[in-house]
């Protein structure tokens, strides 16, 4: 059945030429319309995973939900001393987070300001790299405030400038000081960039009555793939129901969820490509076969058995699958590995976007095997569900009606 | 003679009935599915657009001209009050309204957030944008301290109805003035910058508290479809900022390129394959009856009337898939424009990023034309190449064959 | 009626295998004959018929029908005189699948402009002659080879042509059948006047006609009335 097959390929060029090429397109685009896709969603939550929030962050309970000073975690030292014994975790630190109004002379603007381990802070998240002007926070900053660019033009600062910070402390009292514009970052987030700036703790602490209190504790993992394996361990270590870990699938739940809901609009735009595709594979497939009914009826009167012309079908269909996926999947992939370390740029992108937290202009395609070759077996998949029809077709006719078929 | 080269053209079309049908069932299928999904994304593009204009820019705002840059009270329209009775009685202004912007903290007892707090009418935002359509909860009213939050500032701060909030901001004077405000009502607006951070006001209330001229504005919108409204305002208003809608939201023009592109690409590609399976279908069909047409040619029938039976023959095909294809996707469409898309279960996410938790689609009479246009063309053109095997038929070639 | 006059034909001129298919052939066929073309296989008997029916054309030598010189004919006018003047019988394949017997039958007429009700009437009158008026509602499929045969002869004779040629008309038929079939061949030439040349080395037909040519080696050896 495999030579006969082979031979019918080679003769019915037609037929063979059409199936191998709309395969081989239909592989190309499968693959490099996911690895487009997936390389974009991965991106995008990546870039904004590592601007500020952490693998894994724990919180008082209702902290997230209610908020307010009673849900602040009151005994920092407690937790990270349990914390020093996961070796998973690389690197820790306890934020303290408060709203407040930043002031000079003529502008005013909202803000988070945080109060940051400076030091760790370089380890935990991308503040230190998204430095554009001035100097990055240390532990002897004092008054020094490292501030977002867009808050920065909002307030028509420079570096050195004061800026007035009128806020609430920790305990509920009234807080307010003066800042000195130290540095200045740009992560490409602009809701960040335009609503956050840092203090270092060891002054903000006392200005917000906030030693050994946190707004949250935020983690680094070696590995992040390790994250809810090292969560559980977290939960199971602290072993406090007023304490909630949460991973960074939590945290960015919004944006995850938006990116499945993507992901499944790209799946239908794709899949209306596959049906065409397999429609015209299966109509060549039926018309190859429809005009050698009588040949298959002379096969079958001369003994061949319905599940050899099953085979047939199937060797045919196979060695042009075969044939057309080892051509297209080494070079789709190649363009998904090439577009992965060289990402195509689109200038203009992320500020476009930037509502949609689009952080950078780059869109770089995601390279991994293991989805290169579930697409590829989905495409093997609809072409052997080509062949389905046409063998119902073949043995619809009796043998000997299908010998006098015309 | 044309009504027997229909006959045949009709009845050699289901000589292999199988084929025809399935041929037939992919162009319906594929048009239908085509049509389906251009729908839906034209609807979220369509959708988008017109909440964006009736929450926030219309077809046309106009601000002072440093405004865009520095949001600042230094910034308003001087008279605007003036200028909107004017431009009310331009010829196109459908509605027009003022607004008054400051962005600052907006706090309760336990959570703050940066904000936007917006001054407007009601009453003329209602006829501007039917404004009551956005509400989600509680009633639209603006009476006695009231606010209407923007869904998304709302579930960051956690109020509801009924709470109380706090907005603090710097004055015209450059003083830091606080107001006391109570949540009337939570508004989505699918407008990302206004639900996440809008607080709407009595405007009246709001240049009391900034101190500004209630003569004054920061912006001034304009609905208004007539294509000469938008040059009219930039020359009688050339010393103010006068920005269409799409020159305001470059992103949702871009969204707007994209989508046309976007489903150009996606219509050439099907109509593409549904080309190869029509010219695979009819080749076969051609060269199956290689002998019949050399009949006919030596009994005398000019080639150009077998021409015209075999661009029938394909034009029938077409035409039975394209009729199948637009009920099929005109039911779907209807559907779609009725029931949409339910994605209430990613609705938290949605709201975040300016999606209503059902997705739309709209239907266009052009989604049909050009799909009409396109099948016809395939039709056509796929029988090209076999109409060239039988013009070089040598009927006698053809006869030798049958020996 | 046709005058074939030094009539020279050649298959791949030029070439290494060039073939002499008809050589110097001169030819008269007069109105009503009933005439076959004999001789072996390759004698070029078929060439002559495709020749004498403007299916082919010739390399030198002039064809006349009617006095009218055919042989210089580009293809259209060829299809046009083809449609006009002469009727076909093939070996096999003669009928269109999806038309049913009238429909047939009336084929020809039907490209020549005639009315609906001139063709019915004739459609009637030659499918009378042949016996198969009562088949005329079925489709070619459900007739036996014989029947199909004398639809096609049907169709030759339906719209009145000067000449019918019918190349191997019953190579693919049973002898019964092939006796049916000349002797109504015979009774339309006798009742309608039409002349019909056979290309064929069936004995058959050999004793049915009144003129024998045969042919060897692309010429004429034996022109016989019987």
């Amino acid at each position: 059945m495999f030579k006969l097959a082979f031979k019918n390929i080679l003769f019915y060029k037609g037929r063979s030429i059409a199936t191998a090429v709309l395969t081989f397109v239909s592989t190309m685009l499968f693959i490099l319309y996911i690895s487009l896709q997936d390389g974009s969603h991965n991106s995008m939550l990546e870039n904004s995973l590592k601007i500020y929030t952490g693998a894994i962050e724990i919180y008082r309970k209702d902290y997230r939900d209610i908020g307010g000073n009673e849900y602040l975690i009151q005994d920092v030292k407690a937790i990270t001393d349990k914390l020093e014994k996961i070796d998973a975790i690389e690197e820790y630190s306890p934020r303290y987070e408060t709203y407040g109004l930043l002031s000079n002379k003529e502008y005013s603007a909202a803000s988070m300001v945080a109060g940051i381990e400076p030091n760790k802070e370089k380890l935990l998240s991308s503040l230190e790299s998204a430095l554009i002007e001035g100097s990055f926070l240390d532990e002897g900053s004092a008054n020094c405030i490292y501030i977002g660019a867009e808050l920065l033009k909002k307030l028509k600062l420079g570096i050195g400038d004061e800026v007035a910070f009128i806020g609430s402390a920790s305990d509920g009292s009234f807080a307010a000081d003066m800042f000195k514009v130290c540095g200045v970052f740009k992560t490409g987030s602009f809701e960040f960039d335009s609503s956050t700036s840092f203090v270092a703790r060891s002054y903000f602490d006392e200005l917000m009555n906030a030693k050994n209190r946190a707004s949250y504790i935020t983690l680094k993992l070696k590995n992040i793939e390790d994250a809810d394996k090292v969560n559980e361990q977290i939960i199971s270590m602290l072993d406090d129901e007023n304490l909630e870990s949460l991973t960074w699938k939590t945290l960015m739940k919004s944006m995850v969820e938006i990116m499945e809901i993507d992901a499944v609009f790209g799946y239908i735009s794709l899949s209306l490509f596959m049906v065409v595709i397999f429609f015209v594979i299966m109509i060549y497939g039926f018309v190859n076969v429809s005009s050698r009914i009588k040949e298959f009826g002379v096969l079958r009167c001369i003994g061949l058995s319905k599940r050899n012309i099953f085979l047939l079908l199937f060797y045919e269909i196979a060695l042009l699958s075969i044939f057309a996926t080892l051509l297209a999947t080494p070079i789709a992939a190649y363009i998904c590995y090439y577009y992965n370390i060289n990402p195509i740029v689109i200038d203009g992108i992320a500020d476009m976007y930037k509502d949609y937290g689009i952080v950078s202009d780059e869109i770089p395609f995601d390279y991994n095997l293991f989805t290169i070759g579930w697409n590829v077996g989905v495409i093997y998949l609809l072409n052997f569900l080509s062949i389905l029809y046409p063998y119902m077709y073949i043995n619809s006719f009796r043998p000997i009606e299908a010998t006098r078929h015309v | 003679m044309y009504k027997l080269i229909l006959k045949l053209a009709w009845k050699n079309s289901f000589l292999r009935r199988s084929r025809t049908l399935l041929v037939i069932i992919m162009i319906a299928v594929s048009m239908s599915m085509m049509l389906a999904i251009e729908g839906i994304y034209d609807g979220m593009v369509e959708n988008m657009v017109d909440k964006n204009k009736r929450s926030d820019s219309g077809d046309i705002s106009i601000f002072a001209k440093e405004y865009r840059i520095n949001k600042d009270l230094a910034y308003m329209i001087k008279n605007a009050d003036e200028i909107k009775a004017q431009i009310e009685n331009m010829q196109g202004a459908q509605a027009v309204v003022l607004r008054v912007k400051a962005e600052g903290l907006l706090s309760t007892a336990r959570k703050s957030s940066f904000a936007s707090v917006v001054g407007i009418d009601l009453q003329a935002e209602e006829r501007f944008g039917k404004f009551s359509e956005f509400l989600k909860e509680g009633s639209i009213d603006l009476q006695k301290q009231g606010a209407i939050v923007g869904i998304e500032l709302a579930k960051t701060l956690k109020v509801g109805v009924g709470s109380k909030v706090v907005f603090s901001t710097q004055d015209i004077r450059g003083e830091i003035n606080s107001i006391a405000l109570y949540v009337r009502a939570i508004v989505q607006t699918t407008n990302i910058s206004l639900d996440n951070s809008a607080i709407f006001i009595d405007i009246n209330q709001l240049h009391k508290f900034l101190g500004t001229d209630s003569k004054n504005a920061m912006q001034i919108a304009i609905r208004g479809e007539d294509k000469e409204l938008y040059g009219k305002l930039k020359i009688a208003f050339a010393n103010l900022d006068v920005k269409s809608f799409l020159e305001l939201q470059p992103m949702i023009k871009q969204m707007q390129d994209l989508m046309i592109i976007f489903n150009s690409v996606t219509f050439l590609i099907v109509m593409g394959v549904v080309f190869i399976g029509i010219f695979g279908v009819m080749y076969v069909s051609i060269l199956d009856r290689v002998r019949e047409f050399g009949i006919m040619i030596s009994v005398g029938m000019h080639y150009k009337y077998i021409r015209l039976q075999i661009f029938l023959e394909s034009i029938v095909i077409g035409v039975l898939g394209y009729l199948s294809g637009a009920v099929l996707g005109a039911v779907l469409l209807t559907y779609l424009e009725h029931y949409g898309i339910d994605l209430s279960a990613f609705s938290d996410a949605l709201a975040t990023w300016g999606y209503e938790a059902v997705i739309y689609a709209t239907i266009k009479v052009s989604y049909f034309t050009t799909t009409l246009g396109a099948i016809m063309a395939a039709s056509i053109f796929s029988v090209i190449i076999p109409l060239r095997k039988i013009k070089k038929l040598n009927p006698i070639e053809v006869i030798k064959a049958e020996k | 009626m046709i005058k074939l006059q030094n009539v020279n034909k050649y298959f791949f001129k030029g070439e290494p295998r060039e073939v002499h298919a008809l050589r110097d052939i001169n030819l008269s066929i007069e109105a009503g004959e009933f005439t076959l073309f004999g001789g072996s296989s390759g004698c070029g008997k078929t060439t002559l018929l495709n020749i004498i029916g403007a299916l082919d054309s010739c390399d030198s030598g002039k064809i006349y029908l009617q006095d009218k010189e055919i042989g210089s004919l580009d293809e259209e006018s060829r299809t046009t005189l083809r449609l006009n003047e002469l009727g076909f019988v093939f070996q096999a394949y003669n009928l269109i699948p999806v038309l049913n017997v009238e429909e047939n039958i009336g084929f020809v007429m039907r490209l020549r402009g005639f009315s609906d009700k001139e063709i019915k009437q004739r459609v009637l009158e030659v499918a009378t002659l042949l016996e198969i008026d009562n088949k005329l509602k079925s489709l070619p499929n459900a007739l036996s080879g014989g029947q199909q045969q004398r639809v096609a002869v049907a169709r030759a004779v339906a719209a009145k042509p000067k000449i019918i040629l019918a190349d191997e008309p019953t190579a693919n038929l049973d002898s019964n059948n092939s006796k049916i079939l000349m002797n109504m061949m015979r009774e339309l030439n006798e009742k309608e006047g039409v002349s019909i040349l056979f290309a064929s080395h069936d004995e058959l037909i050999m004793e049915s006609v009144r003129r024998i040519v045969t042919l060897n080696d692309g010429a004429i050896v034996d022109d016989n009335e019987m």
